[in-house]
């Protein structure tokens, strides 16, 4: 069995000193994988991502409990640089690019950590190879791209930093279906080209589930299911409730999802 | 023509000081109240290079600027740090606070006094005919040169240095520049020593043209609607808003009243502030976002 | 009710006329008690100069508890407050030397004419928030003191003008014992009107736009004209401490409402603490006493005499510092202190946290 690259362990988070947002959530992934966290709104998938990235503290949140390993170390309640400058680095839901600098500012800003001159190059250089829409955009304000492209750029900027671990919040969210296949694609291409290991957080089960080695599920702060994709796929509840399906393959109402979410929870 | 030149060299003063404020203003969202108080600060270091480096007055000046670059970042770090995650308002209070403080403790230091750097550090200053038989002195000269220079390196630097693209980086986004790796605290505490750099430089060449008094505070809280009418976060807008705010200023002396100089400047924000608050160059959000 | 709930247990309310009440409880009606008669034995066993200084913290608290409205309340920032004053010393001071009014006309003009500068300080904040607004209000000071102090010297008074002292029925109020009377009824006045104003629907507007202005707005509170009135009551008042400030001194000079004036008064706000009367009243204590405090220091040093000369400069830079400690370890103010003493007595001989910010 090999050594996993980040392992989170009965992970409690509470929010303003009263709030808990995550209890006992325990996850790993290891090198060269895919995982994917899938849940609900405020299923405590972006506090899990924020608690792994060092986010915390700005919303007055604290990991309470558990902790947060990666490669070896304790990161838990650490500063966001430096567990950046560690190879953990996270393409954030929303405001994921800067939208008053050019596509090629964009991806000068970033640190990356004991980089020498031309190492750099080499790697902006691989984003451009990974993106090459990105490269006629060079001059361009990233205020002013389509989701798809600043999608692409956030990722190509976190790839600056040369990471090990990619943690992805939301890939999918707002963008057309084709584009985020294809994105998927690419992010399966980055994983077996850098050998690194990413962390994909999503409300869109099925086709993070596609590409993904191992999924989670998610639900008010706990963890209720978690095992290989094509099992959770297969798995009647996430048919039902994630995929709005039936074991039949019709859909049901909302109001009959809504009734067996509410006792579902009880065995949560 | 006089009146001509006269409009030039203050615009240069106040846009020297004023791209302090918006350094700082663009990178932290803090108007820093004490930058009257830091170009004073400035210009007593020389005073104090002067006198300790007699006979080198260039290696004086070097350690004064180096000196003063120090001075804000140790600002940064040692107190406004401490700030981060407050309000805005306690943020500007605190930098209101330092200026009273600093104001103090220059007092104590250097005495209320009026005093000349220039003497100290043997530069002469005579003045220069300019053709149409405006005069000039060599250090307001000098002034308007030095504007031009330091607006020229900081544009080149915010827009083709790495450190300047994190730094625009980071005021646009503190959150992602540090998962984007970037060190805060690295690029707030070089802002405020940028700013308190051409800041002091300014007081600096001030104080070599007509002396250091108190009342150089006063032209650094002057210069501040200069920022403000060209946008708080455009570096441009300082430019043009120092422009205007001094070409109101010197006519308004010169053909109204003279009583009128130190309440100019206020009225120009005045007007800026009902007609359009986010100043010439600035971007509108910045409203809303304080 | 905006009150803290008197103690953690013994006393609660259990009627609407009890949440009416300023004073609750026998030991905060003991304690009230003891506390007038002790401000009404004061002027008769205090010294001339102790008595100065209770005068000027009186006229302080007038300041400063109309600030507080303002800025801790109806969360409105301004930088203007020393050109408030100054308007008001200006009012007083012109008409008397104009047209030789008395001080009942004075007084309710200075208050006239605060209150619409303070529609012209509150307009700007129906389109500026924080920052911009501090700004603005600063400009306006500028634009007050600049008008004062052209009517100075286009009048002639280069050095300022002297007032006569307020005569009442042919009798001059120059006894220092009958200032220290008028000047606290007038912050008495002042702290009631504005113990009523908090706690009346104003005042929940006002905190309601304070907490989150879009939110007020969605209640159905309107913001422009609650903001407007927060400006107007608070510079009214402001005003009327101005014009008692130039009879009390019997002299108007623009040199005396300078920018750190207004910085003093903003740290009494500060140093007393947010959003909080009480805290206006100790922070207007604090600052008023604190140059005399210095003083006395500087006094007992070896070789204080050296100090005579840079006393302001080393009062301007503790005053500095001592702002920034506050702003730094204390933002809660002198007022937080006080709750935390209290609640460490309360709960003794357990340690609790006290858990904060929701209640007050």
């Amino acid at each position: 069995m090999t050594v996993p690259l980040l392992s989170v362990e009965k992970l409690e988070v509470v929010y303003h000193r009263a709030i808990t947002a995550v209890q006992g959530i325990s996850l790993s992934v290891k090198p060269g994988q895919i995982v994917a966290v899938l849940g609900n709104n405020g299923a405590g998938k972006t506090t899990t991502l924020r608690a792994v990235s060092g986010f915390l503290g700005l919303d007055d949140a604290r990991v309470t409990e558990g902790n947060i390993v990666f490669k070896g170390m304790r990161i838990e309640n650490r500063r966001p640089d430096k567990i950046t400058h560690l190879g953990l680095v996270l393409v954030p839901e929303r405001d994921k690019v800067f939208p008053n600098l050019t596509v090629a500012e964009n991806l000068a800003a970033p640190v990356a950590h004991r980089a020498g001159r031309a190492e750099r190059r080499r790697r902006e250089a691989l984003v451009y190879e990974f993106f090459p829409q990105l490269a006629a955009l060079k001059g361009r304000i990233a205020g002013l791209l389509s989701g798809g492209e600043r999608q692409m750029l956030a990722l190509g900027s976190a790839l600056v930093g040369s990471p090990e671990l990619l943690l992805i919040d939301e890939l999918s969210l707002g963008l057309a279906p084709v584009a985020v296949e294809s994105l998927m694609r690419r992010l399966v291409e980055i994983r077996d080209g850098l050998g690194l290991s990413i962390l994909l957080v999503e409300q869109n089960a099925s086709i993070a589930l596609e590409i993904a080695d191992y999924g989670y599920v998610l639900e008010n702060g706990r963890l209720v299911l978690d095992g290989d994709p094509k099992r959770l796929l297969q798995h009647q509840d996430i048919r039902e409730f994630y995929l709005g399906q039936t074991t039949s393959g019709e859909r049901k109402s909302y109001r009959a999802v809504k009734q067996y979410r509410r006792s579902r929870r009880w065995y949560g | 023509m006089q009146l001509g030149v006269n409009i030039i060299v203050l615009a240069a003063i106040y846009a020297l000081i004023a791209c302090g404020y918006v350094l700082i203003y663009r990178v932290s969202r803090v108007l820093n109240l004490a930058h009257g108080e830091l170009m004073m600060l400035g210009s007593y270091l020389l005073l104090a290079t002067a006198s300790t480096f007699t006979g080198h007055p260039l290696v004086a000046i070097a350690v004064a600027l180096v000196l003063s670059l120090c001075v804000g970042a140790l600002v940064y770090l040692f107190l406004m740090r401490k700030m981060a995650g407050e309000m805005v308002l306690a943020a500007v209070l605190t930098t209101i606070a330092l200026g009273i403080l600093l104001r103090g403790v220059m007092v104590i230091v250097w005495s209320a006094q009026q005093q000349y750097p220039g003497q100290a550090l043997g530069v002469v200053n005579p003045a220069i005919a300019l053709p149409g038989g405006a005069r000039i002195s060599t250090m307001a000269a000098l002034l308007v040169l030095a504007t031009a220079v330091i607006y020229g390196a900081l544009f080149a630097f915010l827009r083709f240095s790495r450190w300047g693209v994190r730094m625009r980086a980071a005021g646009q986004n503190p959150l992602l520049a540090a998962q984007r790796g970037i060190n805060l605290h690295a690029i707030y505490a070089l802002a405020w020593g940028l700013s308190t750099l051409t800041g002091s430089i300014a007081g600096m060449l001030i104080s070599l043209d007509s002396g250091l008094t108190g009342t150089m505070v006063l032209i650094g809280l002057k210069a501040f609607p200069a920022a403000l009418v060209g946008g708080l976060d455009s570096l441009v807008g300082a430019l043009f808003g120092a422009l205007i705010v001094a070409a109101a200023e010197i006519s308004l002396i010169h053909y109204v009243d003279p009583l009128l100089s130190d309440v100019v400047p206020f009225l120009v924000l005045i007007v800026m502030l009902i007609i359009r608050p986010w100043g010439l160059f600035g971007t509108r959000e910045e409203l809303d976002r304080v | 009710m905006s009150r803290r709930m008197p103690w953690a247990s013994g006393y609660f309310r259990t009627g609407y006329a009890q949440d009416f009440k300023l004073i609750e409880t026998r030991l905060e009606r003991v304690s009230a008690g003891l506390f007038a008669v002790a401000l009404s034995v004061f002027p008769f066993v205090a010294s001339p100069f102790q008595l100065d200084l209770a005068c000027q913290v009186f006229l302080a608290a007038i300041g400063s508890l109309s600030l507080m409205l303002l800025t801790g309340y109806a969360g409105q920032i301004s930088l203007g407050h020393a050109g408030l004053l100054a308007a008001g010393a200006f009012t007083a001071g012109i008409l008397f030397k104009e047209f030789g009014a008395p001080f009942w006309v004075t007084l309710p003009a200075a208050a006239a004419v605060g209150a619409l500068l303070g529609i012209v300080f509150g307009l700007p904040s129906l389109r500026l928030r924080g920052l911009y607004l501090a700004v603005s209000t600063l400009a306006l000071h500028f634009v007050v003191v600049y008008l004062g102090g052209e009517y100075e010297t286009k009048r002639g008074y280069s050095t300022g003008i002297v007032i006569d002292p307020p005569s009442i029925g042919g009798y001059a109020v120059i006894n220092p014992r009958i200032w220290y009377f008028v000047l606290l009824a007038a912050a008495a006045a002042t702290l009631f009107i504005c113990l009523n104003l908090i706690r009346s629907r104003t005042g929940r507007a006002w905190r309601a736009i304070r907490s989150h202005e879009t939110v007020a707005e969605a209640l159905g509170i309107g913001i422009a004209s609650y903001k407007l009135l927060a400006f107007v009551v608070s510079s009214a008042i402001t005003a009327v401490a101005g014009a008692l400030f130039a009879y009390y001194r019997g002299f108007v000079s623009v040199e005396a409402f300078s920018l750190f004036l207004t910085i003093q008064y903003v740290a009494m706000v500060i140093i007393g603490g947010m959003g909080s009367l009480l805290g206006a009243l100790l922070g207007a204590m604090f600052v008023t006493l604190f140059p005399y405090w210095i003083e006395a220091a500087l006094a007992a040093l070896p070789g204080a005499a050296r100090y005579a000369s840079v006393l302001f400069a080393v009062n301007y830079a503790a005053f500095g510092l001592v702002m920034i400690l506050f702003l730094v370890f204390e933002p809660l103010g002198l007022v937080g202190i006080w709750h935390r003493i209290q609640t460490f007595f309360l709960l003794w001989p357990f340690k609790h946290r006290q858990v904060t910010g929701t209640n007050r």
